[in-house]
C-alpha cells in the first residue's frame, strides 16, 4: 500500500478553555474518500481548514513522504496540494465564469484553453445559462455548485469539501457524489465533513465521527467494493 | 470695488471664455493634486493592506496613529515642510521650497493618513473566506491580496476620491511651500486666498465656482460609491 499524501499527528487546537481538537493521527491518501461527522461544532470545520493549510493548529506534525516535519512546515506543500471548500462558499464579486476560472488564471494557461474547460465545467454542473451572472445573485445550492466547480477544476491532489451539499437539490446532490466517486478513483484524495450520512456513506471509504475533539472510526454499515454503484444510493 | 453681481457675471465670463490665467491656475491644482494621488496611493494601500491583515506588536497603535493624524491641519503639514525645505533645513539643498514638487510632497503627506485610515477599514470589512478562497485555489500572497482589494474596490475608490477632495481643497500646504507664484505654484486654493484681497473677485468666484462643482461631483461620486458598498452587503 502507498503511503499517505499527508499523515497529520498529535493535532491539537483551543479555543481559550476549551480543547476542541486532540486528533492522535490523520491520513490523507490518494484515492480514498474520507467521511467526517460530527455535532455542530464538533470542529468539522477547524480539522479541514488546519488540513488544508488554513488555520494554525496549536501543534501538530505532519509527516509528508515519510518525513515528519512541524504543520508550519509542511504549510506552503500542503497549501499547494489540498483546496478547501468552504461551507458557505464565499462568491467573488465578478461573474460566475470568472470566479470558476479564478484557480485556472493564476496559472500560466492560455486564455481560450482556460475558457474551454471552464465551459465544459459549468456544463457539467448544470450552471452554463448563469456563466455571465454576478455569482453574488445566485441562490444558496447555485453558488454550492459554483464553488465546487471552482475547486474541482484546479485539479488538486486533495480536496477538502466541508458540507458540500448543505443546499442543494436531489440532483445537484446525485452529481456531487458521482463526481467524488469518479474523482476518488481517478486518485484524488477526498475529504468530506458533513451531516448528509446516507449520502455520503456509500462512497464513503473511511467514515470517522469527531466526538470530544477525537476522531472514533466508525464501522461501514455494509462492505463494499471499489466503484461503488451510485444509482443504487437511497434517498 | 464692484458689485457682487457685476463681479459674478464677469467670473462667468472668465469661466466660459477660457481665460488664460484662469485656467493655467486651475491646471496646476488639478496636476498637483492628481500627482500627490497617483503617488501616495500605492504605498498608502499597502500599509492599509498590511495593518488589515498581519498580526504585529503595535498595528493598533499605527491604527489609531493614521486615524490621529486626519486632524493634522494643512499649515501644520505645510510649516513642517517648510522647515525642512527651507535654506537651513536638512534637505535645503534641492532647493525644493516652493516649487510645484514641495506642494506635491505636501498634498502627499495630507493625503497619506486619510487613505491609509479609510483603506485599513474599507480592507478589514473583507470577509476572511476572500482571502482563504484566494489562498487555497493557489494564488500567492500577492494575488490574494489583489484579489481582496478588488472585492472592497468601491471602499477603495472612496477613500481615494476622499483624499483627493481634501487636498485639492486644502490652502494652508500649498500657501506655505507653493508660495503663490503666478503660472508656476498659485492654484485655485491660493489664488482665492490671495487675490481676493487685492480686489481680484471675479476671479475668485470663477474659481470658488470650479471647487463647488468639483465637491458637487466628488459627493455626488462618493454617494454612488456608498450605495453600491450598502448594496454588496
Ligand atoms: N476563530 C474562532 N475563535 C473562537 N472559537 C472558534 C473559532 N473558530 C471556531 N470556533 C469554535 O470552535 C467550535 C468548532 O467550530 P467548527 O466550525 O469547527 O465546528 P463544525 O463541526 O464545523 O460545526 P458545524 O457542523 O456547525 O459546521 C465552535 O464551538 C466554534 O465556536
Ligand atoms: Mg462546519
Amino acid at each position: 500500500m502507498k503511503p499517505p499524501l499527508f499523515l497529520f499527528r498529535h493535532v491539537t487546537k483551543r479555543f481559550g478553555d476549551r480543547v476542541l481538537l486532540n486528533i492522535d493521527e490523520f491520513a490523507v491518501s490518494e484515492g480514498v474518500c474520507t467521511l467526517i461527522s460530527g455535532d455542530n461544532g464538533a470542529g468539522k470545520t477547524t480539522l479541514l481548514k488546519i488540513v488544508s493549510g488554513l488555520v494554525k493548529p496549536d501543534s501538530a506534525k505532519v509527516q509528508v513522504k515519510d518525513v515528519e516535519m512541524s504543520w508550519a512546515k509542511a504549510r506552503a506543500k500542503i497549501q499547494r496540494s489540498v483546496v478547501y471548500l468552504h461551507q458557505e462558499p464565499y462568491m467573488l464579486d465578478t461573474s460566475v465564469e470568472r470566479n470558476v476560472a479564478y484557480g485556472l488564471r493564476l496559472h500560466k494557461e492560455p486564455r481560450a484553453s482556460i475558457y474551454e474547460k471552464v465551459a465544459e465545467a459549468l456544463r457539467w454542473a448544470r450552471l452554463d445559462h448563469l456563466a455571465h451572472r454576478n455569482a453574488r445573485s445566485l441562490s444558496g445550492g447555485e453558488k454550492q455548485r459554483v464553488a465546487l466547480t471552482r475547486a474541482r477544476i484546479v485539479n488538486p491532489s486533495v480536496l477538502a469539501l466541508d458540507e458540500p451539499t448543505t443546499n442543494m437539490d436531489q440532483q445537484s446532490r446525485i452529481s456531487t457524489y458521482q463526481l467524488i466517486d469518479e474523482l476518488r478513483n481517478e486518485g484524488m484524495a477526498i475529504l468530506v465533513a458533513s451531516h448528509d450520512q446516507t449520502g455520503f456513506t456509500p462512497i464513503a471509504d473511511h467514515h470517522f465521527q469527531l466526538l470530544s475533539g477525537k476522531l472514533i472510526e466508525v464501522e461501514p454499515a455494509f462492505k463494499r467494493s471499489r466503484g461503488t454503484n451510485i444509482t443504487r444510493l437511497p434517498g | 470695488m464692484e458689485s457682487l453681481t457685476d463681479a459674478s457675471l464677469k467670473a462667468l465670463s472668465l469661466l466660459v471664455s477660457g481665460d488664460a490665467e484662469l485656467w493655467a491656475i486651475i491646471s496646476i491644482s488639478f496636476g498637483v493634486s492628481l500627482q500627490a494621488i497617483l503617488y501616495t496611493t500605492p504605498v498608502a494601500l499597502l500599509t492599509a493592506y498590511a495593518l488589515a491583515h498581519f498580526d504585529f506588536p503595535g498595528r493598533r497603535t499605527l491604527v489609531s496613529l493614521f486615524h490621529t493624524l486626519l486632524a493634522v491641519p494643512a499649515v501644520v503639514v505645510g510649516l513642517t515642510l517648510y522647515l525642512i525645505l527651507s535654506r537651513s533645513g536638512p534637505f535645503g539643498d534641492l532647493k525644493l521650497l516652493f516649487t510645484q514638487t514641495a506642494m506635491v510632497l505636501g498634498q502627499m503627506a495630507l493625503s497619506f493618513p486619510i487613505l491609509v485610515a479609510m483603506g485599513h477599514s474599507a480592507l478589514q470589512s473583507a470577509d476572511q473566506r476572500v482571502w482563504e478562497t484566494a489562498h487555497t485555489l493557489g494564488a500567492t500572497p500577492l494575488r490574494a491580496m489583489f484579489t481582496v482589494m478588488h472585492e472592497v474596490r468601491y471602499g477603495l475608490f472612496a477613500a481615494v476620491i476622499a483624499a483627493f477632495g481634501r487636498i485639492i481643497a486644502e490652502v494652508g500646504c500649498s500657501m506655505m511651500v507653493g508660495g503663490n507664484i503666478l503660472n508656476y505654484t498659485r492654484n485655485i486654493t491660493t489664488a482665492i486666498a490671495l487675490e481676493t484681497s487685492k480686489g481680484q473677485f471675479a476671479q475668485g468666484i470663477a474659481l470658488g465656482i470650479v471647487l463647488l462643482v468639483l465637491a458637487l461631483v466628488l459627493n455626488y461620486s462618493l454617494s454612488t460609491l456608498r450605495h453600491r458598498l450598502a448594496m454588496q452587503a
